[in-house]
Parts: structure tokens; C-alpha cells; sequence
């Protein structure tokens, strides 16, 4: 059965579980769902799509063209007393084989506090709150509708199963008051192990699926995966799982001043000893550590600028056979006007391969330009319309002779339902 | 002699008549005919001051029932406070209906009525405000979102408007002193009011307070609807 045929069954079977979910009330005392169905229709790319193990980074890759829904969503939060609340997202996503499960799921302490400084907590599994491209329902971004790369492969390979603290500081509540406000914030995880791994064989890619916890992603199967040193290695990887049995961990500050310019910075060190492999499935522990920082300016109350930094290193393998440093940026500036919001991204990625494994080359660079334009119909229909010139040189195309290069023009029109 | 009765007759009828509009006139002058008086706040520099609110206290304004019984709401809508700042009599009632689709929590640490409560759309809670004070309100989900509830020990009251205008419903005669209160939310202790002895109410019944105090500038809200991923 071909995906577009799986799609008859399958579409109507989740929007009858979603109206399902609506019709008996988004919000009722003890919680509060959210939702969204998302439809698409996108120009494709010249090869098939990573997850058909072909050589594009484009989420649609060959054969994908066609209305689908590119995603279906509730967000549920629920109330456990006055200080404790749990959080939950369930997401549908086609591709490529209709994958439903929990994006994110964990129960979070946060109580009202009296001073200017306020203790929260997370426990469960979440996305470290690193990025501002990413605040709308189910971490989706408001902006554009294909994520940065840089926050694309965080939604791919990135999540923190266990437990994060923070201290946060208001400003006004200061004995002194202050227009300045500060949190802290420390996480302590284990899964993630795999993280990198993406990086090393595809490279990034600007798109908008997001993994479920369970999630196994397909790649391609370069020639370095065919090679003796790599026989260990699955042609997929599980990103969230525990290989090594340690700990990983971050820490980050959030600083706001005036509710204008916000600050964050990360580090975020998974700890993964490279040595370690998983024989069963085929996974790598991945010794994966990089820094983040994304600033937002409210230029005006309807302009916004939001820009994101990352760089750091990967390697698996006892003597670290695969090792490569990454690094990503973006600029994006947004506007509303009236019903209206008109988004640009700029931005560029980079994974230089650092080891001297030559049968598996692990080069990728490329940037994008991207622009959106979204229109608000009513509280629940949303429209919209983006285009994006991708450009992307990946060393390991030449495996399957293909051209390490490729610039790609791709369009995608969109409509969804919020509920 | 029938004649004359009929005459004593409508001589005490026009006694009684004489008396009750005696009795009335006399009612009057105590209580007051009611008439609107023109307030206008201007800050130190002279200009008018907007969402000041302004109060009466006098022994003699008792207090207006139907001030106290009506129903106050602070809503929420667009995660802002609605209306930003809400002045009621001590003893009223003052419900929360939240008008967005996400829910709020609502609290206040303030002496006069600390409280907290999560928020649904559509299941307003109710409190009732027994003292009076400035209750300052937040949202634990957002943190920007900040409004007031102003509890006055009177019926006489109101908030000025864009021009720096307000308009409140005072007897035409009043005998003993009377004080004015002005609060704004950019003094410097939210606390303590302005307040300020009057010996009677001018006759063109158009007052202009001006505040002794600069106020602390209010930052212009930059806040979206993305502001509460923290």
C-alpha cells in the first residue's frame, strides 16, 4: 500500500479522532486541550526524501507531492492542584509511515510565590526551552512553516527525558525594581544518546517533523554504513534512547529586559561515551555537546526580530572514527499586520567532518532562504503560503553518484484547523 | 358651619402639604440633590492624567445600595486584565471570567485580599473584597500580565478617562467636609493614595486635583500572544 493510499484510511480516521476530541469540549475543569490538523500541499524534490533513504533534505522529497496532512496535533495541559499542572503533546505525522505519539509529556511545578524569585520544575520528557523560533502550539513555529534547520534538527533529535530545575527572578518584584528578568535553568536527562548522529550522515535540513518519543529515523544507507568499522551501526537511528547508562545534562540562562529583548543562552552536553554500543539496536552512544543562543527583538509591537546561534561537536565510535563539528545561524523578521503575518529567515549550517574515516564522509553545508506568508481566517482556519530556496552540498551524495550539490526552489501552501 | 369645616379641612390639608414639602426640603438640603461633578487630574507638570481613580469619603455620603450590590468583573481577554484597573466599594462582589481559550492563573499577595485561583473560560470564579486596599493582580502563566482592583470605603468614586476626565454623582448640598482620594498606578507607594481635606464642593461643581507627586512612567506593553514559552 503507497503512502497516498494509506492516506485514504487514514485521514479521515484521525480527523474523526481529533473532531472527536473538540466536539466534547476543548476545556473542561480539569484540563485544557488543544489542537490543530494541518494540511498541505508542497512542490517535491528532485530525489526522494531521507526518511525514503534518498539524498533530499526536503521533507517532501520525489513522490510526495499531493495534498497530505502534514500534521495533526493535541496539546493537553492538566490541572493537579494549584502548583503542579501536566502537560502533554500527541501528534500525527504522515510521513513515513503515520507515526502517532508524545512529542512531549511531563508534569511541571510551578507555584505562585511571593518574592521576586520563583522555583519551577519539569519531570518527563520535554524540549529544553533554548529556542524562540518555536512557542506555538506543540513547539510549532508561528513564523515560517518549515523550522530553521538549526531548530529543525532539534525537533528531530533532541529531548530531555528526566529533570529540570530553574530559579526565576522578577525583576519587578524586586525590593528595588528592576526591568530586567532573569531565570536559571539546569537539566539533569538520560536517552538522547544517539543525538548527532542526523547530523553526521544527512546533515541539517529546514523542515517541520518533529520525532515521538519512540521514533526510529530512516537515512540513507551512505556507503561509510556498508563499511566494516560501521557494521554495528543501524541504517536508523533512535534518537531518544539510552545507550551508555549516564547521565546528560544543560544549563541555561533566560534574560528579558522590558519584555522586549530576550536572551537565551545554553550548553547542552548529552555525555555520551562513544565507546558504548547498543548491539541489539544498532545504536551509537553519541558524545554529542554544543552551546545555543537565540535573542528576540521587539523591534516594534508588530515587528519582531528572532536570531539563533549554535555550535558544537559530535563523535561516536571508540577512537572516535565519526567526529564532526556543526554549527548553525538564523536571522528571521517577522510582522503582523491585521489578520496578516509576513515572515523571512535567513540562514546557514555546517557540519565539517573532523575524523579521518575517509570511506565515510560526513561534509554537508547549505543555507536557505525562506518566506512566509500567514493569514488568520477566523480564530480557528488559518492560510498560508511559503517559498524557500534551499541550497545543500552534501560530501556522501557522490556515494550513489549523485551531484554533492543541490539547489532546490520549493513551494508549500497551506491551510489548518484550530480547535 | 359646614362651610367652615370645609375650610379647616383644607386648611390642614394644605398644612400637611405644607409640612411634607417642609419635611422634604429639609431631607433634601441634608442629603443632597444628586448632581454630576466634573473631576479633572492633572500631574505636577499640569497635563491630565489618565486611570486615576478618584473617591470621596464624607460622613455624609452613606452608601448608595445599588453601588454596592452591582456586579464588578475583571475579565481576561487577550491575556491582559479587563479592565485594567477595577475600583469597588468594600463588600462587593467581584467575579473573573476569563474570555480567553487557555486558561489563567489569577493570584494576589496583597494584605487586603490575598487569594489565588485557576481559570477557566466560561467557569468564573467569585470573591467577595472586605477590605479595603490595592490588590494587585497577576497571572502565573503570564507573568506580564498585571491589573488592579481598588477596594474604596465609599460609593463615590470613578477612574479618569483619556483626558484626564471624570464625572461622579455627588448631593448638590453637602454640609460637613469631605475628602478626596487619587490613586494612580505610577506612584511611587501604590499604598497610599493622595488625599485631601475639602471644605465644600465649588459651586460650578467642576473640580481640578492636581497630584503632588511625579509619576513613574508605565512602560508601553510589548507583549504577544508567544511570550508565556518561558
Amino acid at each position: 500500500m503507497n503512502n497516498s493510499t494509506k492516506n485514504i484510511f487514514v485521514i479521515p480516521s484521525m480527523c474523526a479522532l481529533f473532531v472527536g476530541f473538540s466536539s466534547v469540549s476543548s476545556q473542561s475543569y480539569a484540563g485544557q486541550h488543544k489542537g490543530v490538523v494541518q494540511a498541505n500541499w508542497q512542490s517535491t524534490s528532485a530525489y526522494p526524501s531521507w526518511y525514503s533513504r534518498g539524498a533530499s533534505v526536503n521533507r517532501f522529497g520525489q513522490g510526495e507531492d499531493g495534498v497530505n496532512i502534514s500534521r495533526a496535533l493535541v496539546q493537553s495541559r492538566f490541572e493537579i492542584g494549584s502548583s503542579w499542572s501536566a502537560h502533554s503533546s500527541l501528534q500525527y505525522v504522515p510521513d513515513p509511515d503515520d507515526k502517532v505519539g508524545f512529542t512531549e509529556l511531563f508534569v511541571e511545578y510551578k507555584p505562585v510565590t511571593r518574592g521576586a524569585y520563583q522555583p519551577q520544575l519539569r519531570v518527563g520528557g520535554f524540549y529544553p526551552k533554548m529556542s524562540l523560533e518555536n512557542p506555538d502550539i506543540g513547539w510549532s513555529s508561528p513564523y515560517n512553516y518549515s523550522y530553521s534547520a538549526l531548530n529543525a534538527w532539534l525537533g528531530e533529535e533532541l529531548r530531555a527525558f528526566g529533570l529540570e530545575a530553574s530559579v526565576k527572578r522578577s525583576g519587578k518584584r524586586l525590593a528595588k525594581q528592576s526591568a530586567h528578568n532573569w531565570q536559571w535553568l539546569a537539566g539533569v536527562y538520560k536517552g538522547n544518546d544517539p543525538l548527532g548522529a542526523v547530523l553526521a550522515w544527512r546533515g541539517f535540513a529546514p523542515h517541520d517533523r518533529q520525532s515521538v518519543f519512540n521514533e526510529a529515523l530512516a537515512l540513507r544507507p551512505t556507503a561509510g554504513f556498508r563499511a566494516p568499522q560501521l557494521r554495528k551501526q543501524a541504517w536508523q537511528i533512535e534518537p531518544f534512547t539510552e545507550i551508555d547508562g549516564r547521565f546528560g545534562y544543560y544549563v541555561g540562562a533566560h534574560w528579558s529586559y522590558q519584555n522586549r529583548h530576550d536572551l537565551r543562552a545554553y550548553w547542552y552536553d548529552n555525555n555520551g561515551d562513544p565507546g558504548v554500543v547498543n548491539y541489539h539496536t544498532g545504536q551509537y552512544a553519541w558524545d554529542t555537546k554544543f552551546w545555543s543562543l537565540a535573542y528576540k527583538y521587539k523591534i516594534t509591537k508588530r515587528t519582531h526580530l528572532i536570531a539563533q546561534a549554535m555550535s558544537g561537536n559530535t563523535a561516536m565510535g571508540f577512537s572516535r572514527g565519526v567526529d564532526n563539528d556543526f554549527d548553525s545561524q538564523f536571522v528571521l523578521l517577522t510582522h503582523r499586520w491585521q489578520e496578516y503575518r509576513v515572515s523571512g529567515r535567513i540562514e546557514q549550517f555546517k557540519v565539517k567532518d573532523m575524523d579521518h574515516w575517509a570511506f565515510d564522509p560526513n561534509d554537508s553545508d547549505g543555507g536557505a532562504i525562506t518566506a512566509t506568508v500567514k493569514w488568520r481566517f477566523s480564530e480557528s482556519w488559518r492560510f498560508g503560503a511559503e517559498f524557500q530556496y534551499l541550497e545543500t552540498k552534501v560530501a556522501n551524495r557522490a556515494d550513489d553518484n549523485l551531484p554533492t550539490r543541490q539547489i532546490e526552489q520549493l513551494w508549500r501552501v497551506s491551510g489548518e484547523y484550530r480547535f | 358651619m359646614q362651610f367652615q369645616q370645609q375650610v379647616n379641612k383644607a386648611i390642614t390639608k394644605r398644612a400637611r402639604w405644607q409640612y411634607g414639602v417642609a419635611l422634604s426640603a429639609c431631607l433634601m438640603s441634608s442629603m443632597g440633590v444628586a448632581k454630576p461633578l466634573t473631576l479633572n487630574v492633572t500631574g505636577k507638570d499640569g497635563k491630565p492624567v489618565k486611570e486615576a481613580v478618584v473617591w470621596f469619603e464624607s460622613k455624609q455620603l452613606t452608601l448608595k445600595q445599588n453601588t454596592l450590590k452591582q456586579s464588578y468583573k475583571m475579565g481576561q481577554k487577550d491575556r491582559a486584565f479587563t479592565p485594567h484597573i477595577l475600583v469597588v466599594p468594600k463588600g462587593a462582589e467581584v467575579s473573573f471570567p476569563n474570555y480567553d481559550s487557555i486558561l489563567h492563573h489569577v493570584y494576589s499577595f496583597s494584605a487586603a485580599q490575598p487569594f489565588e485561583f485557576k481559570l477557566y473560560r466560561d467557569n468564573p470564579q467569585s470573591l467577595t473584597f472586605g477590605n479595603t486596599g490595592v490588590v494587585e493582580l497577576g497571572c502565573n502563566i503570564h507573568d506580564w500580565m498585571l491589573g488592579y482592583i481598588l477596594v474604596v470605603d465609599s460609593t463615590y468614586f470613578a477612574v479618569t478617562d483619556e483626558h484626564g476626565k471624570a464625572v461622579i454623582d455627588m448631593p448638590e448640598q453637602l454640609q460637613s467636609e469631605l475628602v478626596i482620594n487619587v490613586w494612580h498606578e505610577g506612584f511611587a507607594n501604590l499604598d497610599q493614595p493622595e488625599r485631601k481635606q475639602l471644605k465644600s464642593l465649588p459651586n460650578t461643581f467642576t473640580l481640578t486635583y492636581q497630584l503632588n507627586q511625579s509619576l513613574f512612567e508605565l512602560k508601553e506593553d510589548f507583549s504577544d500572544e508567544f511570550d508565556d514559552y518561558e
